[in-house]
C-alpha cells in the first residue's frame, strides 16, 4: 500500500516537537473532515456507505458550531477501523478489542472531549465483549459505532459471536455451532443509555442517528447490521425486515431487543433508536471530572 | 545495639496496630525501625506477623534471632519461639485475656516497660491513635506495670519518619503532578492504589479502577494521549496482561508509567510474599522492538525521586517508563532520615486534541500519523524509535543510575538491586563495623536503571577482586543482564528463592562465605 498526503496535514504523536496544527484554534464552520489516504476496503464495501454517513455527519455537526479538533476517535483493528486514516479528526488507531477503554481514557483526561469509537463485531463482541459491558455501566459520554457484518472479514472470514448458525467458513468448514449473541439485548441489559441499530444501505437515516448518538449524553451504542461483499452476503434478506424506530420506553426497548436473534431471516427487524434515557455519566459524577467540564479544558491545561 | 521483636497473631487481631504504635514511640526517642510485614492471603483468622527491627544506627532489614516475640495467640509464641535468642522475652497473650481486644495494647505496653522507655511516651501514642480512649491506656498501663525493665533506651538526637516503598511511589507521583492513576487490584501493587486514593481529595487527581488490567492499560494510554498525567499499576498476571498495552505504546510513543511491584513465581504464585523474579518480564515484556526505561529503587525515598524521573523521561521521549518493585519494598515500613532530591518539573509540552488534530496509531505509520506499509517507511520508523532510545541514554546520565556505598577503594564488591539494597547494607555494616567508614573490606554497588543500564558497573567489576551477586530470584536475572551488557558472568551469586527476603544476619554468613 502507498501512502498519499492527506488533504489536511495531521501530526502524528512522536518524539520532541510536532508541526504547527493545520486547523484554526476555534472551528470557522465547514471544514474538510476527509483525508486523501488511499482507501483499502473492497470495491463495494458498506464501509464507504457507512464513512459517507459518518463525514456527513461530523460536517453537520461542526457546521452548528461542534469543534472539529474536539472529536477524538478510537478505532479498534480489523476493515471497518480502517476509517481511521480516512477521517480528518483526532484518534488513536488502537489495538483490536481494545476502543473502549482507550475512549474511556480520553474522558477521563479530557472530559470536553467528544470520544468516538469505531469497531467490528469480532473487536466488539469477542476480543473486547468485558470492556462493551462496562462502557455501559460507566456511562461516560463516548459514542461506539459497530460495523457487524457478522465475521471477522479482514482475517479471511472465520466466524464471529454474531455469525448465524451454520455460518461456514475456512475455520469453521462443518458450520457455526453457536447461536448468535445479541448485542442490543446485551447493551440494555448492560445499561447502555441509548441503543440504536442502523442500516447503512438507508445513508440518510444513518447519518440522522449518528448525529442523535453524538448528541446523546452518555453511552451511545450504534450497531449497523452490514453485508461483507467476500464473505458474508446477509442484507438481501435482512433489509426486508427492517422498519424504524424511536424508542425511549425500556419495556418496549425489551421487545424490541428481541424481535430479532441476528439468526433468523424472518421476521421483523427493528433500526433506528430502540432505547434512549437520561441518567447521570461518567464525567458528572467525578468532582475532579467536573471540575475539568467547567473550567472547558482537559488536565494539561488546568491552571 | 539491634533488637528484633515478633509481633504475631492471627489475621485481625490487630498486628499492625502493635508495631505502628511501638515504632513511633521508638521513632520519637531517635531509634531507626525496621517493620517487616509476613501475612498469607487471608482477610481473618490464619497466622500473620510483623517483625520490628530497632537500632540506634540505620536499619532496613530485620534479623532471624529474635530478642522478643509478642504472641497474640498462643500459636504465635510455639511457631516462633524456636527463633528466640536464649535471653530473649516472650510476652504472651495468656495473662491479658480477660482485657478483650484491648489485649494487643496491654502487650505493646509490657514491651515498652521492659525497653526502659517511659509509659507516658506510649500513651501520647495511644491518644492520638485511639483518642481519650479509657479501656486502651488502661490495658498500656496494665501491660506496662506487670514487667521489670531489661533495658535502658536513651533519648537519640536522630530525626526519623516512618514510610513504606509505596509511599514513596505515591509522593513521587504527586510531585511529578500526576492526574490519573489506574489500576485493578492485586497484592502488592494496591497499595500504591490505595495510597494515591485516599490523596484524591488534597491534590485532586483521580484513582479509577477499571474493570481489568487490559483496559486500565488502554485507558492508561488514551488519557495520555489527550494530555493527562499518567501511571497504571500492577503486579504479577496483571503486569502480563498490559503488556499488548505496552508494546502498543511503544508504536503509538504515548507517554507512559507503569508501576510493577512483582510477586513471587509463575501463576499466581505466592502472592503475599516477596521476590525479585519480574526484572525480565520488565525489560522485554511486550512484542517488537521499541525503547523503554526500567528503574528499581530501593527504599522509599529512592520511590520518591525514581517515580518522578520516570514521569519526567515518560513525558520528555513520549516512552514507556517502568518503575519496577516487591512485596517487600512495597509493603514493608522504613526509616527515612534523607529529603529526597529536588523535583523535577514534568510538563506536557506536546499537542493535543482539543487544540488540533493529533493521531497516533499501534500501526506502523507517516510522518503524518497515517497507516502504512511501506518498507522504506517502517525502515524510518524503526529508525526513529532506536533514535529515540539513544537520546534517552544520554539524558540518564543525569541520574543516579548507580549507587556505591562503603570504601570506594575495597576489593569486594557486592552487586544487588531493588529491595535488597537495605539488608546488603545492614550486612556490610555488620561486617565492616559500618559501611560508612572507609577501611571497610566491601563495598556495594546499586543498580538502579536496569534500562538503560550505566557503563560504570563493568568498570566497577573491572576494578575488584571478588564479586558478589545478591538477588531474591532462582536465576540470577540482574547478574544475567550484567552478563548481556558486558560479557563478565558472576560467579559468586547468593540467591535466595524461598520468597522470603534475606535477614541481614544471614546474608553476612552468606558473604562472608562467597568466594
Amino acid at each position: 500500500m502507498t501512502t498519499q498526503k492527506p488533504e489536511k496535514k495531521i501530526d502524528s504523536v512522536k518524539s520532541k516537537d510536532f508541526p504547527d496544527s493545520p486547523n484554526p484554534k476555534k472551528s470557522t464552520g465547514f471544514v474538510e473532515i476527509g483525508t486523501k489516504e488511499e482507501i483499502t476496503w473492497c470495491p463495494g464495501c458498506p464501509n464507504f456507505l457507512v464513512l459517507a454517513a459518518w463525514k456527513n455527519a461530523l460536517a453537520k455537526l461542526i457546521k452548528e458550531g461542534y469543534k472539529q479538533e474536539d472529536f477524538a476517535m478510537c478505532t479498534g483493528i480489523g476493515c471497518h477501523p480502517k476509517i481511521y486514516d480516512y477521517l480528518n479528526i483526532s484518534g488513536v488507531y488502537g489495538l483490536h478489542g481494545r476502543v473502549l477503554p482507550v475512549c474511556l481514557g480520553m474522558k477521563l483526561g479530557n472530559p470536553n472531549l467528544k470520544a468516538l469509537g469505531f469497531s467490528g463485531d469480532g473487536d466488539a463482541y469477542a476480543e473486547g465483549m468485558e470492556h462493551f459491558i462496562h462502557a455501559a455501566r460507566f456511562n461516560a459520554d463516548i459514542t461506539y459505532f459497530v460495523a457487524d457484518n457478522q465475521n471477522f472479514a479482514l482475517t479471511t472470514g472465520q466466524s464471529t459471536p454474531t455469525s448465524a448458525l451454520g455460518y461456514k467458513s475456512k475455520a469453521e468448514p462443518a458450520g457455526e455451532y453457536n447461536m448468535p449473541l445479541n448485542p442490543v439485548k446485551l447493551a440494555l441489559a448492560a445499561g447502555a443509555s441509548f441503543i440504536a441499530r442502523v442500516n447503512p444501505k438507508d445513508l440518510v437515516h444513518t447519518q440522522e442517528i449518528i448525529e442523535k448518538a453524538i448528541k446523546h449524553k452518555g453511552f451511545a451504542f450504534v450497531e449497523s447490521v452490514q453485508d461483507c461483499l467476500i464473505f458474508n452476503m446477509i442484507t438481501k434478506e435482512l433489509v426486508p425486515l427492517m422498519y424504524k424506530v424511536d424508542n425511549k420506553d425500556k419495556k418496549k426497548a425489551e421487545e424490541l431487543a428481541d424481535e430479532w436473534d441476528y439468526n433468523s431471516k424472518t421476521g421483523k427487524i427493528p433500526i433506528g433508536i430502540i432505547y434512549q434515557e437520561n441518567k447521570p455519566i461518567l464525567e458528572e459524577k467525578w468532582p475532579q471530572l467536573r471540575k475539568l467540564r467547567d473550567k472547558g479544558v482537559g488536565w494539561k491545561n488546568l491552571k | 545495639m539491634r533488637l528484633n521483636i515478633l509481633i504475631g497473631g492471627k489475621a485481625g487481631q490487630g498486628i499492625n496496630k502493635v508495631s505502628q504504635i511501638v515504632s513511633r514511640v521508638l521513632n520519637k526517642l531517635g531509634y531507626y525501625t525496621f517493620n517487616y510485614r509476613d501475612y498469607p492471603s487471608l482477610i481473618r483468622g490464619g497466622h500473620n506477623f510483623n517483625i520490628l527491627s530497632i537500632s540506634n544506627k540505620k536499619v532496613g532489614s530485620y534479623e532471624s534471632k529474635l530478642d522478643f516475640i509478642i504472641g497474640l495467640d498462643e500459636k504465635t509464641v510455639e511457631l516462633h519461639k524456636k527463633e528466640l535468642k536464649k535471653e530473649g522475652v516472650i510476652i504472651g497473650c495468656n495473662e491479658f485475656c480477660d482485657i478483650g481486644r484491648n489485649a494487643n495494647i496491654a502487650q505493646a505496653g509490657a514491651l515498652i516497660k521492659i525497653l526502659g522507655i517511659e509509659n507516658s511516651a506510649l500513651i501520647e501514642e495511644i491518644k492520638k491513635e485511639f483518642g481519650e480512649n479509657k479501656e486502651s491506656m488502661d490495658a498500656a498501663e496494665r501491660g506496662y506495670k506487670s514487667k521489670e525493665a531489661k533495658f535502658n533506651l536513651e533519648k537519640l538526637k536522630n530525626k526519623i519518619e516512618i514510610m513504606s516503598g509505596s509511599q514513596g511511589i505515591s509522593d513521587g507521583a504527586i510531585n511529578s503532578g500526576i492526574n490519573l492513576y489506574l489500576a485493578y487490584p492485586m497484592t502488592p501493587a494496591t497499595a500504591v492504589m490505595h495510597e494515591l486514593a485516599a490523596k484524591e481529595e488534597k491534590y485532586g487527581h483521580i484513582v479509577f479502577e477499571a474493570e481489568n488490567e487490559i483496559s486500565v492499560a488502554n485507558a492508561g494510554l488514551g488519557a495520555s494521549f489527550v494530555g493527562a498525567k499518567v501511571m497504571i499499576g500492577s503486579s504479577g498476571g496483571g503486569f502480563d496482561l498490559m503488556t499488548e498495552a505496552l508494546s502498543f505504546q511503544g508504536m503509538a510513543e504515548i507517554p507512559l508509567v507503569v508501576y510493577l511491584a512483582s510477586r513471587p513465581g509463575p501463576g499466581t504464585g505466592v502472592p503475599t510474599y516477596s521476590m525479585q523474579d519480574d526484572l525480565e518480564v520488565a525489560l522485554r515484556g511486550g512484542h517488537g522492538e521499541f525503547p523503554r526505561v526500567v528503574i528499581a529503587p530501593g527504599d522509599p525515598i529512592e520511590c520518591i525521586e525514581k517515580t518522578n524521573e520516570a514521569f519526567y523521561l515518560s513525558e520528555k521521549f513520549n516512552v514507556l517508563s517502568i518503575i519496577l518493585s516487591d512485596k517487600h519494598l512495597a509493603e514493608s515500613e522504613f526509616s527515612t532520615d534523607r529529603k529526597p532530591n529536588k523535583v523535577l518539573d514534568v510538563k506536557v509540552t506536546r499537542k493535543v486534541p482539543g487544540e488540533g488534530i493529533v493521531k497516533a496509531t499501534s500501526y506502523e505509520h507517516d510522518k503524518f500519523g497515517n497507516t502504512t506499509e511501506s518498507a522504506q517507511i517502517a525502515i524510518e520508523g524503526t529508525k526513529r524509535r532506536i533514535k529515540t532510545y539513544e537520546e534517552i541514554k544520554k539524558e540518564v546520565k543525569r541520574f543516579q543510575m548507580i549507587k556505591i556505598y562503603g570504601n570506594k577503594n575495597a576489593k569486594n564488591l557486592v552487586i544487588g538491586w531493588g529491595s535488597t539494597k537495605t539488608v546488603i547494607l545492614d550486612a556490610l555494616d555488620a561486617i565492616d563495623g559500618s559501611i560508612e567508614t572507609e577501611k571497610g573490606k566491601y563495598k556495594f554497588l546499586q543498580v538502579l536503571y536496569m534500562k538503560p543500564m550505566s557503563d560504570e558497573i563493568k568498570k566497577e567489576i573491572e576494578k575488584s577482586n571478588k564479586v558478589i551477586l545478591v538477588e531474591n530470584n532462582v536465576t540470577g536475572q540482574l547478574g544475567r543482564l550484567i552478563k548481556e551488557k558486558t560479557g563478565i558472568a558472576i560467579k559468586n551469586r547468593i540467591l535466595k528463592y524461598d520468597t522470603r527476603p534475606f535477614t541481614s544476619d544471614e546474608l553476612k554468613e552468606e558473604i562472608l562465605k562467597a568466594r
